[in-house]
């Protein structure tokens, strides 16, 4: 069931838009091309998990000391404990836990994003 | 004493040289024997000494027939200790080369732990087979350290490498050459509290400051085992080293759940910053460390000293211990004696057999 939620232009360069999507509190991440829609919950203790930070992370290197940066702009990371979950999967990442965020699809068409919930 | 029926592998033992640095000089060469001459033949105390008779750790029970320190002679620590036990191994330790971490001087460590070294190989491995060591490295110089333990690792009575801490925590880089010829030769790395911890300006501190008492000093020897373990662990020292394996000796192990806990929960919010992690935390120390049983803890309830048993998984990370001949020896005949028998077993016997390889004695 798709919903306007806003504009593009709506949408800020770094933060979520949050929005209430009949009685739904949605984050929308914009980045370049690639858009995100999130419930602003986070499964493990409840945060407001849109006002986190959308970013890459290290991935798993089994090298001591390695550090390999990846997943760019595809990682939202919970702003109270740091939990790091996937936005495309929703998945929490790299075996910290079994539990996931709940995303929505999105669209754009002529300016106008839309979110399905 | 009765002698005990079950399978016994003792895995803190201390032996004495007598005369300290004077007992060493057969094996130093003549120069080094005259750089130790008169006043620096002896390895210094730690200021806060044990409010015990003699001011020592060594019970006066302990002592030789012929008034020699306690643990000084392998026929009477096989005549009151091994024997009558029934212990098919003792695990040997030398707090004497413990306190090499006092010294300031690296050359100095350097050859006293080879003389220390050489001297338990002639008095002790060679008396009875028994007795197996766990030879002493200077950590003052990670490389003569590595050198040393290649050249007497592979010997069948050496089988566990005792690395008296300094300053520096485990994980730093400063250790890798250690654990690189450590993991080659197969030899765990024994910890164990060295008396110098707080009292030197080269060996480990205590958090939070300087204790004042004896008292203060033993209640925290914990403190040193739960810093170094955090940082091998999220240094990444048993990804980088996988074969490593290390006992912490006389640290106790009732901490041990909190800081699995708390190692567990900050991984899950900082892993980007120890990406080599692959898995929770505990799940290394569970594969990696081991911990021995003396002191045992004395909770107000039994079974909450049970309730930490399960919590550490000991069926798999704990050895039994006496620490013989120190003040604060268990003896096996009142320590663990309810618990289950295949628990039981493990802990006297099974985790140190495979810890340090040793073979059922025929």
């Amino acid at each position: 069931m798709e919903r306007k939620i806003g504009r593009v232009d709506d949408i800020p360069q770094t933060d979520a838009l949050i929005v209430q999507v009949e009685g739904l509190p949605i984050g929308v991440f914009k980045r370049g091309e690639r858009f995100f829609a999130v419930k602003n919950l986070c499964p493990h203790k409840r945060a407001p998990l849109a006002l986190g930070t959308v970013s890459g992370t290290m991935l798993p290197t089994a090298c001591a000391g390695e550090l390999k940066y990846g997943l760019e702009d595809q990682v939202i990371r919970c702003p109270w404990h740091g939990w790091e979950f996937d936005l495309v999967s929703g998945k929490c990442l790299f075996g910290v836990s079994d539990s996931k965020i709940k995303t929505y699809a999105i669209s754009v068409r002529d300016g106008d994003v839309y979110v399905d919930i | 004493m009765n002698k005990p029926t079950m399978r016994i592998i003792d895995s803190d033992v201390h032996p004495w040289v007598p005369g300290d640095i004077e007992g060493l000089k057969p094996y130093l060469s003549k120069s080094w024997q005259m750089r130790f001459e008169g006043r620096r033949a002896t390895l210094p105390d730690h200021p806060l000494r044990p409010p015990l008779a003699g001011a020592t750790s060594i019970r006066r029970d302990a002592t030789t027939p012929d008034g020699g320190v306690g643990g000084s002679d392998p026929a009477y620590v096989r005549d009151v200790h091994l024997e009558p036990l029934g212990i098919d191994y003792a695990i040997l330790s030398s707090i004497q080369a413990g306190k090499l971490v006092s010294l300031p001087n690296t050359a100095e460590a350097v050859t006293l732990a080879s003389a220390f070294n050489d001297y338990f190989r002639d008095k002790w491995l060679a008396f009875d087979t028994r007795y197996r060591l766990a030879m002493c490295v200077a950590v003052h110089d990670p490389i003569a350290a590595a050198k040393e333990i290649r050249r007497i690792g592979a010997e069948e009575g050496i089988v566990a490498v005792f690395m008296p801490l300094t300053n520096i925590l485990m994980g730093n880089c400063h250790y890798f050459p250690i654990y690189e010829a450590a993991q080659e030769m197969g030899l765990p790395i024994l910890l164990h509290p060295t008396g110098t911890e707080g009292g030197f300006q080269t060996s480990v501190s205590f958090a939070g400051g300087v204790p004042s008492t004896y008292v203060e000093r033993h209640s925290c020897f914990p403190q040193i085992a739960m810093g170094n373990l955090t940082s091998l662990v999220f240094e990444g020292v048993f990804v980088r080293f996988p074969g490593l394996k290390v006992l912490a000796a006389e640290f106790g192990f009732g901490w041990l759940p909190h800081v699995l806990w708390r190692y567990d929960q900050n991984w899950r919010q900082f892993r980007r910053e120890v990406p080599w992690l692959e898995k929770e935390p505990s799940s290394y120390v569970l594969d990696h460390v081991r911990f021995t049983s003396q002191p045992l803890e004395e909770p107000e309830k039994d079974e909450y000293l049970l309730q930490i048993l399960e919590m550490i998984h000991a069926e798999r990370t704990l050895l039994f211990s006496t620490d013989y001949p120190h003040w604060d020896t268990d003896y096996p005949q009142t320590t663990f004696q309810r618990l289950p028998a295949p628990m039981r077993d493990r802990i006297f016997y099974d985790n140190a057999a495979e810890l340090f390889n040793l073979q059922p004695r025929t």
